[in-house]
């Protein structure tokens, strides 16, 4: 089982601060689960390799085992859905 | 030079023929108002006090929203006289012209003077010539066709007479300031802030920063508000806020479909580094005074800056005040509960944040049905502003 989440969000970011909760208890419940957070406005060099410069903050980007992205989800997302892409993809 | 001569001659047998200026042994007073103008209704009471003291006095009233020939008549005078016919109430005495009313001891005195001077003296009355082939209303309209109820979007039917002021004050306030991602400056200063030991300090400088917002606002619906006062009901002004208050509401009932994630949108990087940096600098400052005197005028600088991309809600909102009979007082004491209500959502995140030492975000779910309700809203008062203004007059 292997999955990383990449969370690009910002201190002034509403919906990033809405997520950070969410993101937590996630992490919790599931230990095996890999997740780095980026700050938009200071990690320029990986918000610019992953195209993060325009539309909506926060930006969750979801990578298989070979580091390839799977899925990209942006806005606030509701702790279910977040749960449901997990299991969706943690098999693969 | 001849062309000249025939072109007086011409416009004096104009003048002999057509205008038929009348010197009229009574003075007759042309009033132009119209509904939902609450300057109207102010100097509609004056004028029958004033015909009551002065039995020589006739007035004549010319309703312009109802009537599209008093308009045409005014525009006549207008032209006629050079007179600035740009808005109501507009009084006619003679010669002597009359735009706006704002009350019984200023505009009223004047007027008095102008009917006292003209009993004594004579005045001939142009208007009877102009309006020789229109039929003057001489009768008082009726304003009482307000219904006793209204059916709006979503909040089905209410009672037009029991929806207060305060409550649209209320609603109108919470729509416009419940915008989580307008937050930004404010949740960078707080995740400032937060890094630093020193609550009392954290305490003070956010508080200078949030009073300060609102202090802006508040002057800000300050000025919309003397404006409206000033220009009283200005017909194209009305209808102008009328067709803001449409485009709001749709917009605001577009983006509930729209923005679906709730998200932030990325705003320009260079102004929001600039402000993000200033801030900093500011809040480290080691004197206490300079950094809360710096923090002021940043939240200053800052709030007028966004105040132009806010400027729909407002505008709305004071239009709609001006409307109401109140004293001075109570007009800025709605501004003042407006303000506090704009603020609610940022009181909420700041205290929050400096209880807890957590910075919380709001959810922007609740910013988007606020949106739906505000927008249906909006749609509502736009309606009512452009046909039926006088059942926005809650005062």
């Amino acid at each position: 089982m292997y999955m990383k989440v990449l969370k690009f969000g910002a201190v002034w970011c509403n919906g990033c601060l809405v997520m950070r909760p969410r993101w937590a208890e996630i992490e919790k419940e599931h230990p095996w689960l890999k997740t780095e957070y980026y700050d938009f406005d200071t990690k320029k060099e990986i918000v610019r390799k992953y195209g993060i410069d325009s539309g909506v903050l926060p930006v969750f980007i979801f990578l298989d085992n070979n580091e390839k992205e799977i899925l990209r989800l942006s806005g606030e997302i509701e702790k279910e859905e977040l749960l449901r892409v997990i299991a969706e993809h943690e098999s693969k | 030079m001849v062309q000249k001569i025939i072109q007086s001659l011409f416009i004096f047998v104009f003048i002999l023929f057509f205008a038929h200026p009348v010197f009229a042994a009574d003075v007759t007073l042309h009033f132009f108002w119209s509904n939902g103008c609450p300057h109207c209704a102010k100097e509609k009471v004056f004028l029958r006090t004033l015909q009551e003291t002065h039995p020589e006095l006739t007035v004549k009233e010319y309703e312009i929203t109802s009537d599209i020939s008093n308009v045409q008549l005014m525009e006549k005078i207008g032209k006629e006289l050079k007179a600035d016919i740009s808005g109501v109430p507009f009084t006619l005495i003679g010669k002597e012209q009359f735009v706006g009313y704002l009350n019984d001891e200023t505009t009223g005195k004047k007027i008095e003077e102008a009917v006292t001077c003209a009993i004594k003296n004579g005045c001939e009355d142009m208007v009877s010539g102009l309006a020789s082939n229109k039929n003057s209303q001489t009768s008082v309209h009726d304003m009482n066709d307000i219904p006793e109820t209204l059916t709006i979007p979503l909040f089905g039917q209410i009672q037009i007479r029991k929806f207060s002021l305060p409550f649209l004050t209320f609603l109108v306030a919470l729509l416009d300031g419940f915008n989580p991602c307008a937050m930004w400056t404010l949740l960078f200063l707080i995740s400032v802030l937060l890094g630093m030991k020193d609550r009392k300090r954290m305490w003070i400088l956010g508080t200078a920063f949030i009073v300060s917002s609102a202090l802006v606002y508040f002057l800000f619906l300050s000025a919309w508000l003397n404006l409206f006062l000033f220009l009283g009901v200005v017909v194209w002004v009305r209808m102008l806020i009328g067709l803001v208050a449409l485009v709001a509401g749709g917009y605001n009932i577009r983006d509930y479909f729209v923005n679906t994630q709730g998200g932030c949108a990325v705003m320009g990087n260079e102004k929001r580094q600039k402000i993000f940096e200033q801030m900093r600098s500011i809040t480290q400052r080691r004197q206490f005074l300079l950094a809360l005197g710096g923090i002021i005028l940043l939240a200053i600088a800052v709030n007028i800056v966004e105040l132009i991309c806010s400027a729909g809600l407002p505008a709305i909102y004071t239009k709609i005040l001006s409307f109401s009979h109140l004293p001075s007082w109570q007009y800025y004491l709605y501004l003042l509960f407006y303000t506090f209500i704009f603020m609610l959502d940022d009181l909420i995140i700041f205290f929050t944040a400096m209880v807890t030492l957590q910075a919380v975000g709001i959810q922007s779910k609740y910013s988007r049905f606020s949106h739906l309700i505000g927008g249906a809203l909006m749609l509502g008062i736009g309606i009512l502003l452009l046909f039926k203004p006088e059942w926005l007059m809650f005062g």
